[in-house]
């Protein structure tokens, strides 16, 4: 399953998430509520770690969507962290994988970031 | 061929086999197909990957439906025929009272045109072929995946 919501990192100083398990159905209201917190204060863009998460279907792929879609409008963006082959075959079959910012861990999220 | 046919006949060589499963309309469960399609794939020679996209095509076959309710239940009949899975998923109307079903957070909380919108693309890419029906009054949702087939 999946584990509570982490506080937000200072290293990465952007709002994060944490999440671990398999991401389904029974997890996506769960998804939702916890992304939506993540915005409260006026992020504008955040960050999902999937780095533990094993598993991620249309439901909770379309709660990482609406996030996205949110991020847009503040012109900011989601990062997601993630190395899982069948993630990233998920996001790769939706077009998805070049509308998020995609790191295979966080130590390439702060380089990245460092260079901006 | 009738469904109950073909049933009867996968019982009759080890070539062919059937597994139904029936859960409640509840969230938590379907992760039990998800169970049972890793078994039946790997039975039929899928490699690792292959077990993961039947994996996840099963569980977008229940997400086709939209929310669960409490008052159905979902059916599934995994049949496999030497290299070739088929999968049933059939919403029908549940004899239980039924306290699992779609709480208001699912309902509210997804966007299920969306989810439905992503989930087509994934079976698209997932499997040799999928649809779905009405069998009998009822909603039905299926899948065929082939060893080798619909991995791209």
């Amino acid at each position: 399953m999946t584990s509570p919501a982490q506080p937000a990192d200072g290293a990465l100083d952007l709002p994060t998430l944490e999440v671990e398990g398999e991401l389904d159905l029974a997890v996506a209201p769960w998804l939702r509520d916890q992304l939506d917190a993540l915005y409260v204060g006026g992020a504008d863009s955040i960050v999902v770690d999937l780095s533990r998460a094993t598993f991620l279907d249309s439901t909770a792929l379309g709660v990482l969507v609406s996030a996205l879609n949110r991020s847009r409008e503040r012109g900011g963006r989601v990062h997601l962290i993630v190395q899982e082959p069948q993630i990233l075959r998920v996001l790769t079959i939706t077009g998805l994988q070049d509308e998020f910012a995609l790191h295979k861990d966080r130590a390439e999220l702060q380089r990245r970031k460092g260079k901006q | 061929m009738a469904h109950e046919e073909l049933i009867e006949g996968a019982l009759r060589t080890s070539e062919r086999e059937v597994i139904e499963i029936s859960i409640p309309g509840s969230v938590d469960l379907v992760v039990l197909a998800r169970f049972t399609a890793a078994t039946i794939g790997a039975r039929a020679g899928f490699d690792l990957d292959e077990i993961d996209d039947l994996r996840l095509a099963v569980d977008e076959l229940s997400v086709s439906f939209g929310p669960l309710e409490p008052e159905t239940r979902l059916r599934y009949t995994f049949l496999r025929e030497g290299d070739t899975v088929n999968v049933r998923c059939t919403r029908e109307p549940s004899e239980d009272d039924g306290d699992g079903g779609a709480g208001h957070s699912e309902r509210d909380l997804i966007d299920w045109q969306q989810a439905r919108e992503l989930s087509a693309q994934l079976l698209d890419e997932l499997v040799t072929t999928h649809g779905r029906e009405i069998a009998h009054g009822r909603s039905v949702a299926w899948l065929t995946k082939q060893r080798g087939e619909g991995t791209g």
